[in-house]
């Protein structure tokens, strides 16, 4: 016979000790919210995922912020303030996100400089646009977060709507590319960006003859190539990570195709190369510049390495300008009132950053967002091609 | 026992008022606590519904969900959908959600509820997965994307946007779960799902229709999703396909199972350390669900049964109902009537048993298992009033005729006839629904339930009074329970087990049980009732009860058959015996006429020639001196 | 026609690897009705030991098919080991509680495991070295590489190596008599503790195997990789009927065939809707899997 247990009779005891307990777990969790007091430095959050799989990408950020507040208040801070990071967890997930946030303007921050995913960031968004707080992005590349109507969004990153012309010309014009196959990792980042370059590519009469998606976290994508390569495309595009992109090139190599391969700026890692070897060699990537590659930038790379013991990834220096134009922004305002800072940040056209300078459109979009393309060879990256004033293609040197 | 019961009452009472006090508490949060806490408070209320929810379809019915995800998501999309496309107001569309949601709770319920537990949970995670990758590839639910721009909610003008706001919102949709979730635990189903996690084929045997109640386990599961998943598009603004992932029905399971399976308290309680315990640990980055997974496995080796398990049931009568049940036996012992609700005679089945018609026909029934021809072809006939007898050796196939006769297994080739009517392939309830009940050859009680539930189980497909009625409390719905407990008290009183009604069905000593059994299936007024080997284990005192106890139930109007391997008894009680023997009726007749028939003899009874010599048993012997 | 033939080459190569882990999930469960959450991780962790093994290794400069053999050795005792260690403090204190509750342990020592590498080994992916030949040949326009060969091969060497010692050894007959009556073994003088964690042992050593076989192929690893291929896995074994060795080896081959073709001929993204949809299609007609047994109640 089955028999289940279902539990014990409870004694009176235990129950009065259960209910104590939930008590205590309620008023602790009201107890966590800190108590303000008046303080006398300037607090920018940070929100980053730091637990979880991109923890990497979030830990790498924080870094670059962490090293920007440290040169702002070596030389004496902001309104004779010293600027303090707030970091906080959003796990890379809406929840989580949504609670760090609320942390954040519970705990006095005037603005904020951070996000990496853009699941994330959204929700973030609303909640510091409730609190008037401005939100200076520098990872998220989605332009729903641009389109939503709030005055109090920056980015100093540029956005997927424009990395896919820019790549889709590259493919016509550079490649000299008649048909093309782009392939996604069904993530909002990555679907974004492959519907982006999918509609460039048919409107400067590129063929795009296969424009689907994968699922990531599988190891095996032979069978999606097969089919892409029956279809014969000149080039392959994939807006997805750079886990799946070593995968990719490694087995389309394996399975004997030759057409060019590309991946948009999340395969901009040296993670590439390690998985794919020999493989990935000619694989040109499509990016915001690697602080790398910045001419402004050497300092701040040997700073960085010096540092943490390692290169700084692809993001961290675009926060470090972000906690730079933010920094600028509270000083032109000279106030620490969160709408003050948001006013002034949209009239900042011409910052120095390490990244170029630096302007925001009405939207809060950077107003000159720059793309490259490098290239794979051996295990570096090296840069490639980039557009002229005019549009034309010339090798970067 | 009345003493039991009111203290249990004032315990009872205690617990609401701490409830009680712990509500107003939460209710007043946003008054004193930050927005962070507010946020976090809101979150812990969400997976609270969540919890309740998947607590009906885990914990009340035992139904291992690893997709239960999927509600949420479909209550999600269906409020964002409508209201971004088709402009309702978030009111409106919480019918919507709510019943889509209850409608995929049947589609995917109707397909995985034969299956076996462990195979459930994969049919149901990939119900789960199947759900989130058709919302992340198709275009018209946003893909990747999912959708922006829900608007909140708003009532009689203000809008419901702030946390704090949103908060109270939630609070309101918990507390009308939570009513709900208490109130589906102490009615006719909540009976049923417990039955069925007990012994889900003796509860099928004694009329719960097993299959529809765990279909609405499932689809009241889906209800609740469907209205947290309105909730959560309300909160954000914006819902996306990664709040529905495999990952998230774990969690929601692990609140279920680390509170305490079953019970609401515990529910309650894994919510708020699922949800908010990461969110103490936010110190420890990294570590922080490292350490939240070794906390589960400490807490899951120590305190298995979950945080705050849920107590057992242990139902009894009330008073007055004790009373009324009293009151009508006193009135039958004189010859007057008793109330109709509490009479257990039923005076057509007596008319009916006085007639000696034909209740069952049997016509050349067959049953193969394989090769194995348990019963091959054999015919009888049931006669209404009488107490027909069923003997022979062990493998006999005297247990496969009771089971082919109350629909557990189907026969191979020939017909049964009841009341004139062939006996369909149905499942096993629908022939206790239409009148006959049995008991089994291993005592099979639900052994965590009170003697009065188990009894109150066998009548519950009786009751008249629809089941939103009994939810919602109304006077009919009361009444009807009420009259239901004190015919309940007068079967154990009729069986002799009256003064323990209020005790575990697996605290009973074993004669006690097997009476309960008979009461259970008394319970449902069947007009045959059929007797497996009711006298095994029994000392003598015991079977001369019982047979007394036969011939009362006889007196009823219930017609008996019964398998029984104790001849003094058989020979005592029965009008008629038919005795087989590998699988076909050997022979059919008076006690007296069986008694001394060679072939019966030869194959079962045994003859004296053959007793003597060193084979010889001496109990035999004794039974023809 | 050579399309479809790759893909049965790609679905054969990738079932490979849900063969070799759906065994241990359908060895544990037929042995404890377990259904082994943390199995895929112990996938993972097999790949994770095999890449610090081969790590440690490259600076030794052994000849390559020793240092392999190595690995591979290193990875299924450290992998066997840790499964018979979580089965020992996790499992089989709980063999008597109710069943969810080993259930939800399970998930626990998932979480655990994964975040143990995590934090061990960083979020970032950690690649093999490049080991593998990546030539082939082409036989009716389909290429196949000799290294698919070899898993093909030695995935379904060490299943009949398991069927046979499953089958034809005194352990092996054990094993299955513990499967049938956990209480009948016990009094026939069967040292069911042991051979519990001998099942374990073996299961997670088989897991072990795929994950090195994975890293040297794939060459990509991480602490998450073992979630999607856990669940295909255990799907798998289900397919084949849980419980049943023939039916985990031919539910894995069937699901990397599943994969390819649906891949190959509607869309990579759709893969996971086919797997379950099959799989509950199987089930509705068959309740307990392909080759899965009836369980005849006796009332």
């Amino acid at each position: 016979m089955n028999v289940q247990n279902n539990g014990t009779p409870d004694a009176p005891r235990l129950r009065g000790t259960l209910h104590a307990t939930l008590g205590a777990v309620i008023l602790a969790l009201a107890a966590l919210a800190p108590g303000l007091a008046h303080s006398d430095t300037i607090k920018i959050g940070v929100p980053v995922p730091l637990s979880g799989s991109s923890a990497a990408a979030g830990t790498d950020i924080l870094n670059g912020a962490k090293l920007a507040a440290a040169k702002i208040n070596a030389a004496g801070g902001v309104l004779g303030k010293q600027i303090e990071l707030v970091p906080e967890d959003d796990a890379c997930d809406a929840q989580t996100a949504v609670q760090a946030a609320q942390k954040l303007v519970d705990a006095g921050v005037v603005a904020v400089a951070g996000g990496y995913c853009s699941s994330a960031a959204l929700p973030e968004l609303s909640a510091f646009h409730r609190a008037g707080i401005p939100y200076v992005l520098d990872a998220s590349t989605n332009p729903k977060l641009t389109e939503m109507g709030y005055n109090t969004v920056f980015r100093t990153i540029g956005r997927d709507d424009q990395q896919g012309p820019f790549a889709a010309s590259f493919m016509k014009n550079a490649l000299r590319a008649r048909t093309a196959a782009v392939i996604d990792d069904n993530t909002t980042y990555s679907k974004g960006l492959a519907q982006n370059t999918v509609d460039a590519l048919k409107k400067m009469g590129v063929d795009v003859v296969y424009a689907e998606s994968i699922t990531p976290g599988q190891m095996d994508y032979s069978p999606t190539l097969t089919k892409v390569a029956s279809l014969k495309p000149d080039v392959i595009y994939y807006t997805g990570y750079f886990s799946e992109a070593g995968m990719l090139v490694k087995e389309a190599r394996q399975l004997g195709l030759k057409m060019t391969i590309m991946g948009g700026d999340a395969t901009n890692d040296p993670t590439l190369m390690k998985t794919a070897g020999p493989a990935a060699d000619g694989m040109i990537i499509t990016t915001s510049p690697l602080a790398q590659f910045l001419s402004g930038a050497h300092d701040y790379v040997d700073q960085y390495t010096k540092t943490y013991g390692q290169g700084p990834g692809p993001y961290s220096v675009y926060e470090y300008d972000a906690v730079g134009v933010t920094a600028k922004a509270i000083a032109d305002a000279k106030s620490t009132k969160p709408a003050a800072i948001a006013a002034a940040l949209h009239k900042i056209n011409s910052y120095p950053g390490l990244t170029g300078t630096i302007g925001f459109d009405p939207k809060g979009d950077r107003s000159r967002a720059v793309y490259i393309t490098i290239i794979v060879r051996g295990d570096e990256f090296e840069p490639y091609q980039r557009q002229d004033a005019s549009g034309k293609w010339e090798m970067m040197k | 026992m009345r003493a039991q019961a009111s203290r249990a009452s004032g315990r009872t009472q205690t617990s609401w008022l701490v409830a009680i006090v712990l509500l107003a508490a939460a209710i007043a949060l946003p008054a004193f606590a930050s927005g962070y806490v507010v946020d976090v408070g809101l979150t812990i209320i969400t997976y609270a519904i969540l919890g309740l929810g998947l607590n009906i379809v885990v914990g009340y019915a035992g139904l291992l969900d690893l997709g239960y995800a999927a509600f949420f998501a479909i209550g999600a999309y269906t409020t964002a959908l409508l209201e971004t496309l088709l402009h309702f107001s978030f009111w409106a569309t919480l019918p919507f959600s709510i019943v889509f949601a209850g409608a995929s709770g049947v589609v995917i319920g109707y397909p995985t509820l034969r299956l076996r537990s462990d195979y459930l949970a994969i049919v149901t995670l990939g119900f789960g997965e199947i759900t989130r990758i058709v919302a992340t590839n198709l275009d018209i639910t946003g893909g990747p994307n999912g959708i922006y721009g829900i608007d909140p909610p708003s009532l009689f003008g203000f809008e419901i946007s702030s946390p704090h706001a949103v908060y109270e919102l939630g609070m309101a949709f918990f507390i009308v779960v939570l009513l709900f979730a208490v109130r589906l635990g102490r009615s006719r189903l909540g009976r049923a799902w417990t039955s069925i996690r007990e012994d889900e084929a003796a509860a099928e045997a004694v009329g719960v229709a097993t299959l529809r109640v765990k279909m609405l386990a499932y689809v009241m599961g889906a209800l609740i999703g469907g209205l947290a998943g309105s909730l959560f598009a309300a909160r954000f603004g914006t819902i996306d396909p990664t709040a529905f992932t495999y990952l998230q029905s774990v969690t929601i399971l692990i609140i279920v199972v680390m509170g305490g399976r079953g019970s609401i308290p515990g529910v309650i309680l894994g919510a708020v350390i699922v949800a908010g315990l990461p969110e103490l640990l936010r110190f420890l980055n990294l570590w922080r669900i490292f350490g939240f997974a070794v906390a589960l496995v400490a807490l899951m080796l120590l305190r298995p049964q979950g945080l705050w398990p849920a107590r057992i049931r242990r139902a009894a009568p009330r008073p007055e109902e004790e009373k009324r049940a009293h009151e009508a036996e006193a009135a039958e012992a004189q010859g007057k009537e008793s109330a109709a609700a509490v009479a257990i005679a039923d005076s057509g089945a007596i008319d009916a048993a006085a007639a000696r018609e034909t209740l069952m026909q049997v016509s050349n029934l067959e049953r193969r298992f394989g090769g194995v021809r348990a019963i091959g072809g054999i015919s009888f006939e049931v006669r209404s009033g009488e107490i027909l007898a069923l003997i022979g050796p062990n493998g006999a196939g005297k247990t496969t005729v009771f089971n082919c006769l109350t629909g557990v297994i189907r026969p191979t080739g020939g017909q049964i006839r009841w009341r004139g009517e062939p006996l369909g392939a149905g499942a096993p309830h629908r022939n206790v629904h239409r009148g006959i009940a049995r008991t089994f050859q291993g005592i099979r009680l639900f052994n965590h339930m009170s003697a009065f539930e188990n009894v109150l189980i066998g009548m519950d497909h009786r009751l008249h009074t629809p089941f939103v009625a009994e939810l919602v409390g109304t006077r009919a719905a009361r009444s009807e329970a009420a009259e239901h407990a004190a015919l309940g008290q007068r079967w154990l009183d009729l069986v002799g087990i009256g003064a323990r009604a209020s005790e575990y069905a697996s605290d009973l000593p074993y004669g006690d049980q097997r009476r309960l059994e008979i009461a259970r299936a008394l319970a449902s007024q069947p007009r045959l009732l059929l007797l497996d080997e009711p006298a095994a284990g029994m000392n003598p005192t015991e079977k001369h009860a019982l047979m007394a106890q036969i011939r009362r139930i006889r007196d009823l109007g219930v017609t008996v058959l019964l398998i029984e391997h104790d001849m003094a008894l058989v020979m005592g009680v029965s009008d008629r015996i038919i005795v087989m023997d590998h699988g076909e009726i050997i022979a059919e007749g008076a006690p007296a006429q069986i008694q001394n028939d060679p072939v019966v003899i030869d194959a079962y009874l045994g003859t004296a020639e053959e007793d003597d010599g060193p084979d010889a048993t001496d109990g035999e012997k004794s039974l023809w001196s | 026609m050579s399309t479809f033939l790759q893909f049965v080459v790609e679905g054969l190569t990738i079932g490979s690897f849900y063969a070799l882990v759906a065994l241990g999930y359908t060895m544990v469960y037929g042995i404890i009705r377990l259904i082994n959450f943390a199995h895929g991780d112990l996938f993972m962790v097999g790949a994770f030991v095999g890449w610090t093994a081969l790590g440690t290794l490259a600076a030794a400069r052994l000849p390559l098919a020793l240092a392999l053999v190595v690995a591979f050795a290193a990875s299924m005792l450290a992998t066997g080991a840790l499964g018979v260690a979580i089965a020992r403090v996790a499992y089989q204190p709980l063999l008597r509680a109710p069943r969810l509750s080993i259930l939800i342990t399970a998930l626990g020592i998932s979480l655990l495991l994964e975040n143990g590498v995590l934090i061990a080994y960083g979020a970032g992916f950690r690649t093999y070295p490049h080991l593998l030949t990546q030539t082939g040949f082409d036989v009716l326009q389909v290429h196949i590489t000799f290294a698919q060969v070899g898993i093909v091969a030695a995935s379904f060497a060490l299943m009949l190596g398991l069927y046979l010692f499953v089958h034809h050894t005194f352990i092996g007959t054990a094993m299955r008599a513990l499967a049938i009556d956990q209480d009948a073994a016990r009094l026939m003088g069967i040292d069911v503790e042991r051979l519990i964690q001998l099942t374990f042992f073996i299961g997670s050593a088989l897991a072990a195997v795929a994950g090195v076989m994975e890293g040297l192929f794939y060459t990509q690893i991480n602490f998450f990789m073992g979630f999607v291929l856990g669940l295909r896995a255990f799907t798998a074994a289900v397919l084949g009927g849980i419980g049943n060795i023939p039916g985990a080896m031919v539910g894995g081959f069937l699901i990397g065939l599943l994969e390819a073709f649906g891949a190959g001929y509607v869309s990579s993204q759709w893969t996971d809707v086919f797997v379950f949809g099959v799989l509950i299609a199987v089930l509705v007609v068959k309740p307990t899997g392909l080759f899965g047994e009836r369980v005849v109640e006796r009332m």
